[in-house]
């Protein structure tokens, strides 16, 4: 397996917010991990990206073990929840800004920039400020800007919950085709189902630090595990496309509105 | 009590002012604000203006048109004598203050990045220290410098046995700089907590190690702040007189020599003249202030509020690292002398066989200054009050009302924060020394001189506090029935009860501390704490001085401290009943 989790815990003082977890993923693959909030996915996430060690546990990646590796040298990065864009840089130099510390003179670092700038849309924004850009833009900053240096592993923290519901349909099918191109492996946090459903290629549901389910979008709709599981996704219907991957999803909870 | 349904329909006949007992006093109140309102709210607002312009524009267009009046007409006599006279002063005072700027913004940026990462027992105790420098009356770094490193100095003649002279400019830059540390430390401090911890992160999840992240992202974040302290230091160092006149020796400034015309020679017009090569300087420094600050809330905008400690260990951050650490601790370590040196050598005499302890320099000070304190303490109490609530009311118009030319008179409260003491004082002396408004020799002047200099600072508290008080707020009190005075009563000063006791705060050591302008305003029968110590100093009494200004210290932390007290027990307490 390329990332293994095995047997994680974490706790924060008295409670336990990460209880025994463990999953895999193979290279190339989305994992969203969903779960409402207080139930631990966040933590998951801060200890595959370095910025809390596990109080137990192992975590390996492409055969190496990371558990107790800092941020700055693991090859992961984290698109953050508020994007951590640095405010005193253009936008050129915030995506380039990982380039620094990996072999690249500064040409090469800036045409590789230009690049990701194209790959994300963002092309004539080089020189941009980041307040002058709107938030959806800011978003795909955070993003070239971790994928630019290339890493094994790139995680991402709820990264649509700032942008509008229009926006967020439209970034989620870009994050998709971006990943499928890229061949990029992505942990993808959120406590949106639909989102979940509709990016992930495997889904791991957590609940009170502890896994509930893992397994494809397919799986978990067919067979939920628990009345839990099926409760939390509210489900009626999903819509699939025809490679097999879910198109729209149809929620219980729509009442008196005619369903998309 | 039900307040606000009664008040709600407006021509009822209950609504005179007479009728406070019977149907609630907030809604009686309210109605007399409708009846009276516009008159009332036009009367405070243009009472308050017209406040700001007496005391801040007048003395400054005086100021300026007294230094061009000669005998017959306009004239520019006076310059050209200051120029030519005291062109080396001119040169010493730049020269002080781009020295003291650089060396005391180096000591704040390294304070400020230690404070900021410590953790609980350390900050706490690198905060205790800022606040004692932040509560502690001036002179006192100057006061300790002769006492530790004079010519009879503990460290320099005691434990060294070196015999030399610190009267010079090099002793003016070195105390200035490190008097001026802890208020732009703090400022830079709370920076610090502003930024974006996502950066950080971000920075570090791309390959960052500390010293890259110190480099790429904390410093130049801090950018806008580290001119700012450059400009605040180099400003106050252009004003300040105490430390030149106390351990400048033969060395002399632009402002110590005001000091010397105004007080050894009653000379106004070339004090006057004098002055305006400070106060140029310091309105062009004003408004690059404005600007920079601008920008540092723009940078501040992308970050978030953050509780814990910066993540960034200064010793594995390379050379800069190490530099930070050196010059912090150093800072620290002579804080921590400097304040050891005033509390004890207010208990100690010198005599053959060293020192002995004695408490005889107290009882002198219980029984010949006993009315100077109280005196202090009194004006401080009222510069706080009378301050916070002209503060309070003028962020409310500033912030919330629409008043035409609001950026003039911002801008014009604003004013007093860069302008040099000396400035402002000549300036009150020039413009209220003859009727209809002779304020001279009285309290008036100098506390409304106090209020003024300190306005800036208490405003700005205010309507950051206002800031946070949602605009909808005022709007539902408004949609439920309630009055302009209800909302002021149950929106607006609610939401400013914390910077209350920052401004009040801010205002009493304020007025306990400063020297600047009162030097000049003060009347030979008024002392106050601040003059009794530079007098102390100047003759050479470093026993009393020190005790002086121990006592200061105390008294600013006793009092500030059961005012604390007072509004947070006041918090605490269950909110009064209602409907």
């Amino acid at each position: 397996m390329y990332l293994d989790l095995s047997h994680l815990k974490k706790r924060f003082s008295e409670k336990e917010v990460v209880q025994d977890l463990s999953l895999s993923l193979e290279r190339g693959q989305l994992l969203c991990i969903l779960g409402s909030s207080g139930c631990g996915k966040t933590t998951t996430l801060n200890m595959i990206g370095g910025f809390l060690t596990p109080d137990g546990g192992r975590i390996l990646l492409d055969g190496q073990d990371i558990t107790h590796m800092p941020p700055e040298q693991r090859p992961v990065t984290t698109v953050f929840q508020s994007y951590g864009l640095f405010p005193h840089m253009t936008v050129l130099q915030n995506v380039i800004y990982g380039l620094k510390f990996r072999a690249y003179s500064k040409a090469q670092a800036r045409e590789k920039g230009a690049e990701y700038l194209r790959l994300v849309g963002l092309e004539g924004y080089e020189n941009a400020r980041i307040y002058e850009i709107s938030g959806g833009q800011q978003q795909r900053v955070a993003l070239a800007r971790a994928l630019i240096v290339e890493p094994k592993l790139c995680l991402l923290d709820e990264p649509f919950s700032n942008l509008d519901a229009a926006l967020r349909v439209k970034m989620r099918q870009e994050l998709k085709k971006l990943q499928r191109d890229l061949g990029m492996t992505m942990v993808f946090v959120t406590h949106d189902q639909e989102e979940a459903l509709i990016l992930a290629d495997y889904m791991a549901i957590m609940e009170k630090g502890r896994l509930v389910q893992y397994g494809t979008p397919l799986d978990i709709y067919h067979q939920p595990a628990d009345s839990f599981v099926s409760g939390f996704l509210g489900l009626d219907d999903l819509l699939w496309q025809p490679d097999g991957s879910v198109w729209k999803v149809v929620k219980k909870e729509v009442k008196g509105e005619s369903p998309c | 009590m039900n307040k606000h349904g009664t008040s709600a329909p407006p021509p009822r006949p209950q609504g005179g002012g007479d009728r406070c007992g019977s149907a609630g006093k907030g809604a009686s109140l309210d109605a007399l604000f409708r009846l009276f309102g516009r008159g009332a709210d036009k009367l405070v607002l243009l009472t308050l203006l017209g406040l700001v312009c007496l005391f801040v524009l007048v003395p400054i267009v005086f100021i300026v048109l007294r230094s061009f009046r000669g005998a017959d007409g306009l004239t520019l006599e006076f310059y050209q004598t200051v120029w030519q006279q005291y062109r080396d002063n001119l040169w010493n005072s730049v020269f002080v203050g781009v020295c003291t700027a650089v060396l005391c913004t180096l000591f704040s940026v390294a304070a400020a990045l230690f404070l900021a990462t410590r953790q609980r027992w350390g900050k706490l105790l690198c905060m205790a220290i800022l606040l004692i420098t932040m509560v502690s009356p001036p002179f006192v770094s100057s006061l300790a410098y002769i006492q530790l490193y004079g010519r009879r100095g503990w460290i320099t003649h005691r434990l060294l046995g070196l015999s030399w002279n610190p009267y010079n400019c090099w002793g003016v830059i070195l105390m200035q700089s490190i008097s001026f540390v802890p208020l732009n430390a703090l400022f830079l401090n709370g920076m610090l907590e502003k930024l974006d911890t996502g950066s950080l992160q971000a920075a570090r999840d791309l390959g960052a190690k500390p010293a890259a992240i110190l480099r790429d992202v904390v410093l130049p974040l801090l950018g806008p702040g580290i001119l700012v302290s450059l400009l605040l230091s180099f400003v106050r160092s252009l004003a300040d007189f105490g430390t030149p006149v106390i351990i400048g020796g033969r060395f002399s400034t632009i402002a110590s020599e005001i000091y010397l015309q105004l007080v050894g020679y009653s000379n106004l017009e070339k004090a006057a003249a004098m002055n305006l090569f400070l106060l140029l300087p310091s309105i062009a420094a004003f408004f690059v202030y404005r600007a920079l600050m601008r920008q540092t809330d723009r940078l501040a905008q992308a970050g978030r509020s953050r509780q814990e400690a910066l993540q960034l260990p200064l010793r594995r951050c390379g050379a800069a690292g190490v530099l930070i650490l050196a010059v912090s601790l150093l800072f620290f370590l002579a804080m921590v002398l400097q304040y050891g040196c005033i509390f004890l050598s207010g208990f100690l005499r010198s005599s053959r066989e060293g020192y002995v302890f004695t408490t005889q320099y107290l009882k002198q000070l219980f029984t010949y200054d006993r009315s100077t304190m109280l005196r202090s303490v009194g004006y401080a109490l009222i510069v706080s009050l009378a301050g916070t609530l002209l503060a309070m009311l003028f962020s409310y118009y500033m912030e919330r009302r629409r008043v035409p030319g609001r950026h003039f008179f911002d801008c014009l409260v604003t004013l007093p924060y860069m302008i040099p003491g000396t400035c402002f004082g000549i300036g009150y002396i020039l413009a209220f020394n003859h009727p209809p408004l002779k304020l001279t020799g009285t309290a008036v002047i100098v506390l409304a001189n106090m209020l003024f200099k300190q306005l800036p600072t208490t405003t700005k508290i205010c309507s950051a506090a206002l800031a946070q008080v949602p605009t909808s707020l005022e709007r539902a009190v408004r949609d439920l029935g309630g009055g302009q005075w209800s909302v002021l009563r149950d929106v607006i000063f609610p939401g400013l009860r914390p910077a209350f006791l920052s401004c009040f705060v801010y205002n009493f050591s304020s007025s306990m501390t400063t020297a600047g302008a009162i030097l000049f305003l003060i009347s030979p029968g008024r002392k106050l704490a601040v003059f009794k110590l530079f007098d102390a100093v100047q003759v050479g009494e470093y026993a009393t001085a020190s005790l002086i200004a121990t006592t200061i210290i105390v008294l600013v932390l006793a009092v500030e401290g059961s005012v604390y007290a007072l509004t947070t027990l006041g918090a605490r307490r269950p909110a009064p009943k209602r409907s």
